[in-house]
Parts: structure tokens; sequence; C-alpha cells
């Protein structure tokens, strides 16, 4: 008798591939879901306590209440008992400042600093917008606690490509940048233990904090901003408008040599007294 | 079905790599990284390669490794076996990467990223799929 059944497995070999297929697109599909969800809410979760995503509550802090601060304690280069006083007020994460630190800079310190004809101090004035511009000035005032100020201050302007804002100019290249300056930390020979626990603990935000109020007291509002014996300008400013400045206010002092100095305000040179050219926190 | 599974990972692949490459374009502004550092790996110059941000060849690699799986389970193209060469080809030239990529991060950048060691796993469980694949041939399997 002919057999025209069919094999007995044929009917569930012919049902399970359709079967398979149902359940493997099923699958995609559940991919494709759970992997816009993740993204969404990886997304939405909060940044790192690293972040500098409370810039702007603490520069509202700040504007607010600046004159609670406490005297500023800037950064000091160079002879303190030159004629002229350079201060500047600068964000680590302003790519003008950024430019002005790694162009004119090196010009400045070379003719300008290391000849005796100025004493530079340099203030953080960390601004809202930049989300990791805190972190660097809390780096930078961790490397100063070691007295190497200068040399995180040239890291951090030099790789601002590394931390700082994207092409964008809105976006930051990471909200992380403790790793980066970790690294800075090392290439310049910090004790990296102990700068880690300074910047994890933030040991040093009342002195930044200290000079950005000293940048409201003085009416700045935009980096770099410059003081030049007490003459304000706004913006970043080339070598020979810099140089020109210095000049003027050398001799405007030498004419006047009984006038009081117009600049410095208490409690804020008290790092560096030698009277030679030296770099120092 | 072991096209399946190829398909299957890839796409969960395309996700990760899709994440890191926001990250870089800027749309996520940072990643959600508890241990390692993610961000140090992401932002350094290791990141790009031949002018891309490695994540977006890492979208581009998974996605067309997707595309050939899920086309090999076509019934059209079950049985052929270039798919299992193309697929196995192509896997291993994403583990070797992978493999530099991971070295990258122990000895050079001495930082670890999840979602690459994430995409690593994914990307050897492909390869040994898809060395299966070309290893049992037309051999019949559950689900095949």
């Amino acid at each position: 008798m002919a057999n025209n059944n069919p094999p007995r497995n044929a009917k569930s070999a012919a049902a399970k591939p359709s079967s398979n297929r149902g359940a493997f697109y099923g699958i995609l599909v559940a991919i494709v879901v759970v992997g816009i969800a993740a993204i969404l809410y990886l997304k939405a979760s909060p940044p790192s306590a690293d972040s500098g995503a409370t810039a702007q509550a603490a520069y509202a802090a700040l504007q607010r209440d600046y004159a609670k601060a406490g005297p500023p304690r800037p950064y000091v280069m160079g002879d303190s008992t030159a004629p002229v006083v350079i201060e500047e007020f600068a964000d680590f994460e302003c790519p003008v400042c950024g430019s002005y630190a790694t162009v004119t800079e090196p010009d400045v310190r070379r003719m300008i600093i290391d000849t005796h004809l100025a004493y530079y101090k340099y203030y953080d004035f960390p601004l809202p917008m930049h989300h990791n511009t805190q972190s660097a000035s809390n780096a930078a005032a961790c490397a100063a606690d070691q007295g190497k100020f200068w040399e995180m201050h040239d890291q951090l302007f030099s790789g601002q490509d590394a931390w700082g804002l994207n092409p964008d100019g809105a976006t930051q290249v990471t909200d992380n940048p403790k790793s980066v300056f970790m690294g800075y930390a090392k290439a310049i020979g910090l004790n990296t233990s102990e700068f880690e626990q300074c910047y994890d603990s933030k040991k040093e935000q009342a002195r930044v904090n200290a000079n950005a109020a000293e940048g409201f007291r003085r009416n700045v509002n935009q980096t770099p901003t410059f003081f030049i014996n007490g003459k304000m300008f706004a913006g970043s400013i080339p070598y020979d408008v810099m140089k020109k400045a210095v000049d003027d206010a050398a001799a405007a002092k030498k004419s006047a040599p009984a006038a009081a100095p117009a600049t410095t305000p208490a409690g804020t040179s008290a790092v560096n007294p030698a009277a030679k050219p030296a770099a120092s926190k | 079905m072991r096209r399946m599974i190829i398909a299957a990972l890839a796409l969960i692949g395309v996700f990760v790599a899709l994440y890191l490459t926001l990250y870089k374009m800027g749309v996520i502004g940072h990643l959600a990284c508890g241990l390692g550092g993610c961000e140090r790996v992401n932002t350094s110059k290791w990141a790009i390669f031949a002018g891309a941000p490695v994540a977006a060849w890492g979208v581009a690699f998974y996605t067309a490794t997707f595309v050939v799986a899920l086309v090999g389970t076509s019934p059209s193209w079950i049985d052929r076996r270039e798919i299992a060469y193309l697929l196995a080809g192509m896997s291993f030239v994403g583990v070797a990467f992978t493999a530099w990529l991971t070295y990258l991060e122990l000895f050079v950048i001495e930082a670890i990223c999840k979602y690459c060691v994430t995409s690593a796993v994914i990307v050897t469980a492909i390869f040994i799929v898809s060395i299966a694949d070309v290893a049992m041939g037309n051999r019949v399997q559950p689900g095949d």
C-alpha cells in the first residue's frame, strides 16, 4: 500500500522555521526597543559628581554674595617689586583665554615678566557656561598647593581640546575631566595621590571663589580681562598693546613716584615676596 | 539559527556603538560610566580612526554584519556558503581591530571603557558563531 502520508516530522519541520522566524523578528524588534530606551535612559542619567554642571549655580551664588568671599589669593609670577602689576582674570575653559595663554603669554613672560618690567597675577574667573572650568580651576589650585600652578596653567590651556569645549562652542568634550587632569598632574611631576585628594575634596574651592569674587568687585564681566596698574583692558590684547600699556604705566609711575600703587588689593600678593623673577603658586 | 544569533548580536552592537557615537557627536553630554574611564578612552586621540570616531566605525561594522547575517537567514540565502565566509571574514577583522583597541586601553591609555568591553564581547561572540557557521556548513540544526 502506497504511503501517501507525509513524513512523520514533516509538519513540524515545515512549521518550525516560520515560527522560529517569527520569534527571531520579535527578538530583533525587542532589541531595537530596548536599545533606544537604554540610550534615552543613559542620556538622561545625571552627570558624574565631577561634572561642572553646577557651574551656573556656583557663579550665581558668587555674583550674589561676592562681598562675603575672603580676600583673593591670585597666582603670581615675577618680581614683586616691579613697577607695574599685570592682573589677569581668566577662565581655563575660555578659548580666547587659551589663545592668549598659548600665543601671547609666552612673549609676555619672556619680555615683560622675566625682564622685571612687571609682576603678574592670575585670578580665576570661571564663567557659568563652561561646565568644566570650575574643575579646571580646582585642578590648578591643587597644583598650586604643590608649587606648580603655572605648569598646570600651561597644561590646562594648551590641552583645552582634551577637556574643554567642543568645536561647536556649546558642548563639552567630556563631563568628567578628572582623568585628563590626573594625566597633567603626572606629566608635571605632582604627587598624584595628594593632588587627587585635594581635587576630590575641592580643598581649594574657597581660593577659587575668592579670586572670582575679586573679579565681581572690579566689575569683570568677560574673560580674559586685564588690569595694568589698575587700568582695565577687557578682552584679549595682543602683545604690542600690553607692552605699550606696561611702558605707559611704568612711565606714569616714574613721573609720580610718590603716588600710591594703584592696584593691588590687600592680601593679593602674599605668595611670592621674592624680589627677583620667579614663578610661584 | 547561527546567523540569527549573529544578527541579534550585531544589532545589540549597533546600539552600543551608537551610544558612544552620539557622545562623540555631542548629542549626549556625558557617558554613564560608573566604573572605568569611558570618557578618558573616548576623548583620547585613539578614539579617532581614519578621520572618523572609532565608535562610528563600530556602528558601520555592526550594521553591515547585521545586514549580511539577516540576508543570510532568508530562505534563498540560507544555504549559501558565501555568507558564512563573509561573516567569518568580517568578524575576524572586527576581532583584530578590537584586540588592538583593547591593547591601547590597557597599556597606552590605561583606562577601560565598559562599553568598549561590551563591544569586544559581542564581536568575539559573533566571530565564534560565524566560525561555527563555516565549520558546520549546511548541517541541519534545530531551527535552521
